[in-house]
């Protein structure tokens, strides 16, 4: 009887931890629709992109295609991050995408192949490193960040093409990824079950697609929380922020951190989607694509870089090969580097920003 | 080979590699210190160079591409190197003025980030065009007859060293002592270096900076078409040549120090010898250690060996 009320008082604290932890994890304002409306898109994508009847055959998509816009987007999705919401244009990027992929890839080698220890142990490797890097580079702003940044991933680049030849394979690339089954029983080559199957495609998509998930609620998440705020408040004016008390350069830091930790996730899941780290997934040009996807798609958008990333791979893999019309195929980079162009110098706000704006028109909404 | 002849080897290479991003260094760097204008498509204009070289200078054969595919495999245009080299920089000097006034100056009030991502798109699609038109594979641009082999003169007759390589030095040292003597010792330079610290007042002088202005983004640009026709027969030419130069060039100027041309000099001089030391010693440890340096010197000096303060956007 004696200890009744402290074990009221125990499992009220108790409930009040659970509450508050719900409250930590629970939607707020419109992440639920956010959420939903993405894990809804993710569901049909590869179905109306690679296998529904009508819509397949104009794309010609097909599913392996599906998988790696997802991952470029998880990329883009954490460039923009950087780019879009702290306003620091990073040139190399390609280090945590690149360093990502050797690490999972020699994990898988070295340590065990569970796809899920992949990730992590290149994304793990990716934030080491951009903790580092940035700390580094962020000692400049403005043009000295981009080139410092550039300089760094070129650095890694050619340490990696000859003196850690041995590790890395040198300019052959790392050959000898040993991904395992999720869980240790699903292969992820293999096709879902019942109606899944036909929707999702393999276990490989349905894996990449639940972290695309994740990630897009972390960013979510990270972009509206007061934290994000003054990622938002440093790219409007540094200054200003400096003045109310925030310490910017630990924020620019940490913008840059989660960045990376977004490319060491995608780089990951590049090794177990192509088995093989290519050399040049270290190189700038790299860092390149990323930046083109992502301004295509428009900066300042958490969907924008996605849809960058899908519409610069569509047009590499597809177009490229003389889909629609075979004029196109020898020009495509051209036509891709001037709509890049076109795109900085009118719709700075790029594809999704453009789309806003014309819904905006129409319904008279935000502005 | 005895030591003092490799000695001596090692660091003529390396003066004449650091010559190269001396010509680009100096171009960037006075359009970076007086336009505030980041330009990543100058390794473009260095594209536009060595391919304008190699058409006025050879008689070319072209492998793959729209020209040959159009019946014009073999251009007959030998007209050397010497003309090569007085009018591939007036060639890239226009090409630097339009750019300045349908790219710069649009650009001139956005944020920095705009700037270098328009110019990183400019310098695909001139990439793209090259490769439409000559072909992905690596052109053979030789060095001129008259420049092959050592010079037959007392001291160097012992050195394997091209000619080439010697005039590539002396163009170089002959280019920068004349934009150091147009930006120190000319009106123009004097306007050119107030318009740098306070261009509001100069304007207020009544000077009218934008002449200028478009001028030194043609001399910079000039500058980057003679790096083309001189760097050209040293490396194999292809389209790739100005992505790849554009990163060592930017470290150049950024480690001289932004607006100094003394300062995108030196920092040749360091990359140049650099390279070339830990080629001849540990060649895989090459292009990393040109990293590391500049990391370095960027990390103890942020602005520079011999940058100012507040120069640089």
């Amino acid at each position: 009887m004696s200890d009744e009320p402290a074990s009221t008082a125990e499992t009220e604290a108790e409930q009040g931890a659970i509450a508050e932890a719900i409250g930590v994890w629970a939607p707020r304002g419109n992440e639920a629709r956010v959420m939903a409306g993405t894990a809804v898109v993710l569901a049909v994508f590869p179905f109306v992109f690679a296998r529904m009847p009508v819509t397949s055959g104009i794309l010609r998509g097909y599913q392996s295609l599906a998988t790696l816009i997802l991952i470029w987007g998880i990329f883009a999705l954490g460039f923009d991050l950087l780019l879009g919401y702290t306003g620091l244009l990073s040139f190399g990027h390609a280090a945590f995408w690149g360093g990502a992929a050797y690490a999972a890839a020699v994990f898988s080698q070295q340590v065990s192949g569970s796809p899920i220890l992949m990730v992590a142990a290149g994304t793990g490797f990716a934030v080491l490193l951009a903790w580092f890097l940035g700390f580094l580079s962020l000692r400049r702003g403005g043009i000295y960040f981009a080139i410092l940044t550039l300089a760094f991933a070129q650095m890694l680049f050619y340490m990696s093409s000859s003196p850690l030849a041995f590790i890395t394979g040198g300019e052959n690339g790392f050959t000898g990824v040993q991904t395992g089954e999720l869980l240790g029983m699903v292969p992820l080559e293999g096709e879902l079950p019942l109606v899944l199957g036909p929707l999702l495609g393999t276990y490989l998509y349905a894996f990449v697609a639940v972290i695309t998930l994740l990630c897009v609620a972390l960013g979510y998440r990270i972009l509206h929380s007061p934290y994000g705020m003054v990622f938002r408040a440093i790219r409007e004016n540094e200054q200003r922020a400096e003045f109310v008390g925030l310490n910017v350069w630990r924020y620019r830091l940490m913008s840059f951190i989660l960045s990376g930790f977004f490319a060491g996730v995608a780089g990951s899941l590049f090794v177990i989607h192509g088995s093989y780290v290519p050399l040049a997934s270290l190189y700038w040009t790299t860092s390149g694509e990323v930046v083109i996807m992502t301004v295509l798609g428009g900066t300042g958008s958490l969907f924008g870089p996605i849809v960058g990333a899908g519409v610069y791979l569509y047009v590499e893999n597809i177009v490229s090969g003389g889909h629609p019309v075979d004029f196109i195929a020898p020009f495509w980079h051209l036509i891709l580097g001037l709509v890049f162009v076109v795109t900085i110098w009118v719709f700075p706000r790029g594809i999704w920003g453009f789309f806003r704006d014309v819904r905006d028109r129409i319904t008279g909404g935000e502005e | 080979m005895s030591f003092h002849i490799e000695a001596i080897t090692v660091l003529l290479n390396g003066l004449q590699q650091g010559a190269i991003y001396i010509l680009l260094a100096v171009g960037l760097s006075i359009i970076l210190g007086t336009l505030k204008f980041v330009n990543f498509a100058h390794g473009a204009l260095y594209l536009i160079g060595t391919y304008a070289g190699l058409l006025f200078a050879l008689e070319i054969n072209l492998t793959s591409g729209l020209l040959q595919e159009w019946g014009y495999g073999t251009l007959g245009l030998d007209l050397g190197y010497i003309p090569a080299l007085l009018l591939v920089p007036v060639v890239v000097f226009v090409v630097g003025l339009a750019m300045e006034r349908w790219v710069v100056e649009p650009f001139k009030d956005r944020p920095d980030t705009d700037q270098i991502l328009v110019t990183f798109g400019l310098a695909i699609v001139v990439q793209e065009v090259f490769r439409i038109f000559f072909g992905s594979s690596s052109l053979p641009f030789s060095q001129p007859a008259w420049a092959e082999g050592a010079p037959q003169v007392p001291f160097l007759a012992g050195i394997p060293i091209s000619s080439w390589r010697y005039y590539v030095i002396l163009i170089t040292a002959v280019l920068v002592a004349i934009v150091y003597l147009l930006v120190e010792y000319t009106d123009f330079g004097l306007v050119v270096r107030a318009g740098t610290r306070d261009p509001e007042m100069v304007e207020l002088l009544g000077i009218r900076l934008s002449r200028p202005y478009i001028a030194v983004f043609g001399i910079g640009a000039a500058l980057a078409g003679v790096a083309g026709v001189v760097g050209g027969p040293l490396n194999p030419v292809n389209p790739t040549i100005g992505n790849d130069i554009l990163v060592p060039a930017f470290l150049t100027v950024v480690i001289g120090g932004v607006g100094s041309i003394a300062g995108a000099t030196l920092g040749g001089v360091i990359f140049g010898l650099t390279y070339a030391i830990l080629v001849a010693t540990f060649s895989s440890w090459a292009q990393v250690g040109l990293y590391a340096i500049a990391a370095v010197i960027l990390l103890v000096r942020p602005q520079g060996l011999l940058g100012e303060e507040g120069v640089a956007p």
